[in-house]
């Protein structure tokens, strides 16, 4: 109870002091007058009972400051004095401030935006209900080098019927649809889903109902949708009666039932409709296509659900050894699974870097502060001798700092804002969630933290040096101004400190720019030049079946040839590094090796397609006429044919394919290695069937090459696709050039931040060094002046001050470099062909620090072979 | 005479608050009764009352309230509060047993020790 009265009493005495300073007066205003009155009645005169009763009370201001501590005030009057005075310093010495605030607002900001980056991809938690009991689950054969596949119908059913350690458990598969509005049609992103998937992500629709199970079972009535917000709000805007209306997807009517809530992700992507997968006992258990979730029950820990999907895959193994032999399941938690390794890496490598580049501005602030204090040694002094606590100077120089900390904190975090933006614009489109950074009260905490950090951690230095100092010697030698040893060694080792952080970072970042330029030299294995990719899909009720499709394209591909300026045009089932890698059993008769099971990535191309591509080919290409063929072609890759073939020429021979049909397939041609998964990755084999003989996918890639600008071709090319079929949707328009960089972007992004960290680190060092060397020329001008005096070449004079510096630099190099050995190790994941401890850069990066110590050095050095001895001999 | 100087700043407090434990009253007449209890011995440089007597009221041991004094002057009148009355009997018997305690100490013989 006395806790909240105390509390009380002194809030009140906080708001109200001035009322509270007018009863004091007047209490003891009474209490005056009643001492004089009684004095006056022992017989005193006026003025003599005045003067007795104020020398008997005592000094009122001395009482009035009591009380005010008696109130609890005592600490904010202090804290008030200590702000203003501190403010006043600052103001006094403008160029301090504001290199210090300028540098502190640097590294401040540039953590706040690191974090708030950070925060929103990997530590804010998954958009569902207790996200860690969600597990992605895949089908996994390590020996075909497919460690995550997805599930095969039939496996999907089996593994759910064998298990118990799921509360539901669902699967979904990707596909996209089109619709119409408007006379435009349009692409729709769907997922086909069975009843549970809303069930294992703990969703539910906000408008409407969940699928029923009768829905996703073979037989069922299919056609319903759920719709996504953004989708509801676009083309139904926002009605709410939607349910049971109809719309028409690829040219089949849904009924929709249900509206998915606004926050609804599905793998950090909006989705713009579901509808019913039914799985089905009786489909291709080697055909795999679904994407499986689980949601764990409540106390099953992910262990146990991992060995019960092992061991029903075993028992799959073994009674289904065709297309379950050597298949084996792989599970990982979400986050996992959501937020990849690589990006996890990347940004803690970021967070690493800013870290190290605070230190470094700390000790570049911390150096300005030792500075500075020897100029107020003597203050301090004055302070001591009249009677200050020396915890109260040191409380004061840590109210300076936390105020010009939190001070630059404001400004550094006004800059994050800014710099958030720029990296949420220009961020690699691979890191998820990255459009859902904001400053939300995790970020302003974490930036009030760091700010009150740094300000303990540069504050404490020059705050302990005073607390050390005898204060009686100080005076006099203050006088002499000799105390600069110690200052000096200080601001000594955090020039070091901040030169050898700077090389780790500049080693960090020329390792990621070698990686970047190496990845620029790799040849993918086509011509991106001139060339536009673009997606188009058909929706099945016109084009029911492969054939039906690949005439399409064949009409399509022959209209768009004839527009002029364009020189090739083909459709591939995808084009290289835009995903859509899939994967065939590949068997070759009479080679004994491949009686194993191998494997290949596939594509499903036109006719032209490796002209279009700029795709090297020897032998022949496909032709429309493939579909009259009575022997089915293939096209194989060249690391394909070295492996098999190696000192013969494969074509002519024969292969067996797993997809479309499993049948014996001649090779008639060989195509040059494409890096098809990333240019980092080591080309796979590949085989390619022909569009026209097994038909085309519904939704393919089309590309096309010209004698100049592609782009200004799109229009055309709409136009020609809308006189084919006007139902049809052109999407997903881009150059071959800019998918190429977009393949470089993650790494480019990350050399760029670091670099820039770098050359911050290396500018602060720079200036740290050369604060240094101008006070050791300032400390050493008698000794400097006397030389000169005694003779000494102003050469030497100037040799002498940058090799100090240089002396500085290379010790901190050197540290740098060993910190680097271990640091760059760390790295290794994020570098392409270069290794941790690359010579050419862990060389580079300490000449580069050389010679920046001799540009810091010289003017300081300089200015010590002006000194005229003469004056530096006589006066202080 | 002892000058506050040399009194510990608890005893102050213990005397204020016995010399408000029989009625409430105003700053100079807590000074009055003080030095009465105290037969004159203890003299309180009187300002310094005032910042004890605001230190009690924040920890909740007496309260206040404005009002008339005799000479018809508004006047602050101070009393006892339940945790104050309280704190008086602890004090009151911490003491007694201090003083007893003090008091066998001196009083033992050289043959007891």
């Amino acid at each position: 109870m006395t806790v909240l009265a105390r509390v009380r009493s002194f809030l009140s005495a906080l708001l109200r002091r001035r009322r509270l300073e007018r009863e004091m007066e007047q209490e003891w205003q009474t209490h005056l007058e009643t001492r004089v009155e009684a004095l006056r009645r022992s017989g005193m005169s006026r003025t003599e009972a005045g003067r007795r009763a104020r020398i008997e009370f005592g000094d009122p201001l001395r009482w009035k400051e009591q009380g005010r501590e008696a109130r609890g005030l005592g600490w904010i009057q202090d804290l008030g004095a200590d702000v203003r005075y501190a403010l006043r310093q600052m103001r006094r010495a403008p160029a301090f401030t504001l290199v210090a605030v300028f540098t502190l607002a640097l590294g401040i900001g540039a953590n706040t935006a690191i974090f708030s980056v950070a925060n929103a991809v990997m530590f804010r938690p998954l958009p569902y209900p207790d996200a860690e009991r969600l597990v992605r689950i895949w089908e996994s054969n390590l020996e075909l080098g497919r460690p995550t596949a997805s599930v095969s119908q039939p496996n999907f059913l089996d593994w759910h019927a064998r298990t118990s350690a799921f509360s539901a458990f669902a699967a979904a598969s990707g596909t996209t649809l089109t619709t119409t509005s408007d006379q435009e049609a349009e692409i729709v992103n769907a997922e086909r889903v069975t009843a549970d998937f809303l069930s294992v992500l703990g969703v539910s629709p906000a408008i409407g109902r969940n699928f029923r199970a009768d829905e996703t079972r073979p037989g069922g009535d299919v056609r319903v949708a759920i719709v996504g917000d953004g989708f509801w709000r676009r083309r139904f805007a926002s009605d709410a009666s939607v349910l049971g209306r109809q719309i028409a997807f690829s040219g089949v009517p849904y009924t929709v039932v249900g509206v998915l809530p606004p926050s609804f992700r599905w793998a950090t992507d909006t989705v713009d409709v579901l509808v019913p997968l039914a799985p089905s006992a009786l489909a291709s258990r080697g055909d795999r296509q679904l994407d499986v979730i689980g949601r764990l029950k409540d106390s099953v820990t992910i262990e146990r659900a991992k060995d019960e999907l092992t061991g029903a895959a075993s028992a799959l193994a073994a009674q289904y050894p065709e297309s379950n032999k050597g298949w084996s399941v792989r599970v990982a938690p979400f986050y996992e699974w959501l937020i990849p390794a690589a990006v996890r890496d990347s940004l803690m490598m970021l967070l690493g870097t800013i870290g190290v580049v605070l230190i470094i501005v700390c000790a570049n602030v911390a150096n300005l502060l030792i500075a500075r204090a020897a100029g107020r040694q003597t203050e301090f002094s004055i302070r001591v001798a009249l009677g200050a606590a020396r915890w109260r100077i040191i409380r004061q120089l840590l109210t300076e700092s936390l105020l010009l900390s939190l001070g630059s904190g404001v400004v550094g975090v006004a800059a994050a804002l800014a710099g958030t933006r720029v990296l949420v614009r220009y961020g690699p489109a691979s890191v998820p969630r990255l459009d859902e950074t904001s400053f939300d009260l995790t970020v302003f905490a974490f930036a009030l933290v760091v700010s009150a950090t740094t300000a303990v951690a540069f504050g404490m230095v020059p705050a302990l040096h005073v607390a050390r100092q005898p204060q009686a010697a100080t005076l006099q030698a203050a006088g002499r101004g000799a105390t600069g040893s110690g200052r000096q060694r200080a601001r000594s080792i955090l020039t070091v400190v901040e030169v050898a952080l700077s090389v780790v970072l500049l080693i960090g970042a020329g390792l990621l720019l070698r990686s970047v330029s190496r990845l620029q030299q790799v040849d993918p294995g086509f011509d991106a030049a001139t060339t536009m990719v673009a997606r188009v899909a058909l929706p099945s009720v016109t084009y029911p079946n492969g054939q039906a499709r690949s005439a399409f394209y064949e009409r399509l591909l022959t209209e768009i040839r004839t527009l002029p300026g364009i020189v090739a045009s083909a459709a591939s089932s995808g084009v290289p590094l835009a995903g859509g890698n899939f994967i065939t059993e590949v068997r070759i008769p009479g080679q004994p090796r491949a009686g194993a099971q191998a494997s290949a990535g596939w594509r499903l191309v036109s006719p032209g397609y490796f002209a279009a591509m700029g795709i090297p080919l020897r032998g022949r290409d496909f032709t429309w006429r493939d579909r009259e063929s009575l022997a089915p072609a293939t096209i194989i890759s060249e690391t394909l044919a070295r492996e098999y073939w190696p000192n013969e020429d494969p074509i002519g021979r024969t292969i067996t394919l797993g997809t479309f049909g499993n049948r014996a397939r001649t090779i008639i041609g060989v195509a040059g290695d494409v890096r098809q998964v990333g240019l980092d990755t080591e080309p796979r084999a590949t085989v390619y069937y022909s569009a026209a003989e097994v038909g085309a996918l519904a939704p393919m890639s089309i590309v096309w090459r010209s004698a100049v600008d592609p782009a200004s071709h799109v229009a055309a090319v709409r136009d020609v696709l809308r006189r084919v079929d006007s139902t049809v949707p052109l999407y997903g328009v881009q150059s071959l050039d800019a998918l190429v960089a977009g393949s470089f972007a993650p790494r480019k992004f990350n050399m760029y931040l670091l670099g820039s960290f770098a050359a911050v680190a290396l500018v602060l060092a720079a200036v740290g060094l050369f604060g240094v060397t101008s006070y050791l020329v300032s400390q050493r001008t008698r000794e400097i002046g006397l030389r000169l005096a005694l003779g000494a070449d102003r050469r030497d004079i100037f040799q002498l001050i940058v090799g100090r510096g240089i002396a500085l630099t290379a010790i901190g190099a050197a540290i740098g470099v060993g910190a680097a050995f271990w640091a760059s190790r760390v790295m290794q994941s994020l570098l392409f062909s270069v290794s941790s401890t690359d010579p050419r850069t862990f060389l580079t990066v300490p000449a580069i620090l050389v010679v920046v110590a001799l540009v810091a050095c010289y003017i300081p050095a300089r200015r010590a072979t002006k000194i005229d001895p003469l004056v530096a001999l006589r006066c202080e | 005479m002892t000058t506050t100087t040399e009194l510990l700043q608890g005893t102050l407090d213990l005397l204020i608050l016995k010399a408000i434990s029989l009625r409430s009253e105003h700053g100079y007449g807590i000074l009055l009764r003080i030095q009465q209890i105290s037969r004159e011995t203890l003299q309180i440089q009187q300002g310094s009352l005032y910042p004890a007597l605001y230190r009690l009221e924040h920890q909740g041991l007496i309260a206040s309230e404005w009002g008339e004094s005799d000479n018809r002057r508004k006047a602050k009148f101070y009393r006892l509060t339940t945790a104050g009355r309280r704190r008086l009997q602890e004090e009151t018997a911490y003491w007694k047993r201090l003083a007893d305690a003090i008091g066998l100490v001196l009083a033992a013989a050289p043959e007891d020790v």
